[in-house]
């Protein structure tokens, strides 16, 4: 749906201070009716990289590809896209109804349309009993949940959100995540960043991961996961403590009788030999799998 | 122009719940007691004291609104970022901010058109007649203050808050000192100065030319000539400091 090209981006916070690349040869996809999550600790590219994306700021270097699938201009382009930004802060005096037909009326929505729109997602969000409140007196989680709604009310191809998830209660967690999966099992495009790794890795199908404003890797998270599968097998045997082996393993002791022993792939036969020979009962054995968060603070370092 | 409109109401309708407007019908409530108090301690020229005052009153009022209000008109937006919702449509930012100053100047009129049908009602009632000088002078303070709006948005752009305020404020104050009808006295031998004022008229608002208080309440009569040069001045630095804010806003990186 979009593409970064070699994207740089250097800002000059002042006109004495030294300036600082905030992006370097920022190269990477968004592919169309996925979900992708942008993943990257805090100042890394990501927020800059969007803002770069939504045009609000534009690249010193490279450029940013739009696929034709969003349209042919600006306008088109912007017709297709639901962005929401990060810290959402809207017009306070007006009420959150006001606000939806704002934004709905600037994609060229009919009022009716809006309407409908309004009363189908303010049921999934579970915003409509405050959309007649002024915004000023919502809380942080139904400002996110009226800024995602109002993303979503012209039916957008490509939805963009910036840490939508950032602050929000365990149980707006699992909604907006619900309605992240929804709208991308409808077919769309969801582009969404965050710097903590369960979220990217419960929803997302592909991933993209930036540090210090490089793109490390671009990958579907199976891929991924694949590339940096382990070669170490996960024994369960029934013990009370540790056991004298003379295979190499590590031992773990993780409930009361149970032990877990992690063994190279070269060495499991040997050490299940040695485990029978011992007569110590086997309950499991499987390949131990890598979660993402493992292989994003392996990266990290 | 739909995004204009669109833009231009909700920014309307945002400062209108603000409940400004609530504070410009206690300042005409004010207006009207202070000239009727006044009233009390003039002889024979009440009216001409509450056309003085209600002129005043306008003027410190709309100047004041887009002053202290125009300052965050722009600015509040790319603070909090409630920019990103609107430019992330299919909107322009000319489209964002063209809409955003026509939202704030018809809150500006509405402000302007309650005061001063209060003042002229309250000069009315002192036996005043209403003359067409007035209702120049009445649109001319809308233009000034739509200057000033203008002015203050440019500044806000490039610089914090505070310093916009101060800024236009000194640009408003100095705009008024160098009427050339006035300041003669002073240029006359000293060419330097003659020079610095010539540059100063040349480049930056000359708000005295607004000024038409005193025609208005000793002299009742200017030349048309006169309102039309003004109107056209008002008109083209207005248009002149517009394509200057579209310009920067566009080139600017909204981080």
């Amino acid at each position: 749906m979009i593409s970064f090209e070699n994207v740089s981006k250097i800002f000059k916070p002042d006109a004495f201070g030294p300036p600082f690349e905030a992006l370097t040869q920022t190269s990477f996809e968004i592919k169309p009716q996925k979900v992708t999550g942008f993943l990257g600790a805090n100042g890394a590219g990501k927020s800059t990289s969007m803002k770069i994306m939504m045009d609000f700021i534009r690249p010193t270097k490279g450029k940013v590809i739009y696929h034709q699938q969003l349209g042919k201009n600006k306008n088109e382009i912007f017709e297709n896209i639901g962005f929401l930004p990060e810290r959402p802060f809207f017009y306070p005096n007006l009420t959150g109804e006001d606000f939806l037909f704002f934004m709905g009326s600037l994609v060229k929505v009919s009022k009716p349309d809006i309407k409908k729109s309004i009363e189908y997602w303010a049921q999934i969000f579970k915003i409509d009993y405050a959309l007649k409140r002024k915004i000023a007196t919502y809380s942080k989680g139904m400002l996110q949940r009226l800024g995602f709604m109002a993303t979503l009310l012209h039916k957008p191809e490509l939805i963009i959100l910036d840490e939508p998830l950032s602050g929000l209660d365990p149980l707006g967690r699992k909604d907006l995540k619900e309605i992240i999966n929804q709208v991308s099992n409808e077919g769309k495009t969801v582009f969404f960043s965050s710097h903590i790794v369960s979220d990217i890795e419960e929803v997302s199908q592909e991933v993209i991961f930036i540090k210090q404003g490089r793109v490390i890797f671009n990958d579907s998270l199976n891929e991924l996961y694949e590339k940096n599968k382990l070669k170490t097998y996960e024994i369960h045997v029934g013990s009370e403590s540790k056991i004298e082996l003379s295979t190499p393993c590590q031992q773990e002791v993780f409930s009361h009788g149970h032990l877990k022993l992690f063994v190279e792939k070269e060495f499991k036969n040997k050490l299940i030999e040695e485990l029978i020979q011992k007569n110590i009962e086997i309950s499991s054995l499987s390949l131990k799998k890598v979660t993402l968060e493992e292989i994003f603070y392996r990266t990290e370092k | 122009m739909n995004s204009i409109k669109v833009v231009a109401w909700y920014t309307f309708k945002e400062l209108f719940k603000s409940r400004i407007l609530i504070n410009t019908f206690f300042l005409g409530c004010a207006l009207i007691t202070i000239c009727y108090i006044a009233s009390e301690f003039t002889y024979g020229t009440p009216g001409r004291i509450a056309i003085d005052f209600g002129l005043g009153t306008l003027t410190l009022s709309s100047v004041g609104i887009s002053l202290f209000l125009g300052v965050s008109l722009i600015s509040k937006e790319l603070e909090t970022k409630t920019v990103y919702m609107v430019i992330s449509r299919p909107v322009t930012r000319t489209q964002f901010l063209i809409g955003k100053i026509i939202g704030f100047l018809t809150i500006l009129f509405l402000n302007l058109f309650i005061l001063s049908t209060m003042a002229l009602l309250t000069f009315k009632s002192y036996g005043g007649v209403i003359s067409p000088l007035i209702i120049w002078n009445i649109f001319y303070t809308f233009l000034e203050s739509c200057l000033v709006l203008l002015i203050v948005v440019l500044f806000t752009l490039n610089t914090n808050n505070t310093v916009s305020v101060i800024s236009a404020l000194v640009l408003y104050i100095v705009g008024h000192s160098i009427d050339p009808r006035t300041i003669m006295y002073f240029v006359e031998g000293r060419p330097g100065f003659e020079a610095l004022i010539k540059f100063y008229h040349f480049v930056l608002p000359g708000f005295y030319k607004f000024n038409i208080k005193d025609f208005v309440i000793y002299k009742q009569e200017l030349e048309i000539d006169y309102l039309i040069s003004s109107l056209s001045y008002g008109l083209i630095y207005s248009l002149f400091v517009l394509f200057l804010i579209i310009f920067v806003f566009n080139k600017k990186d909204i981080a």
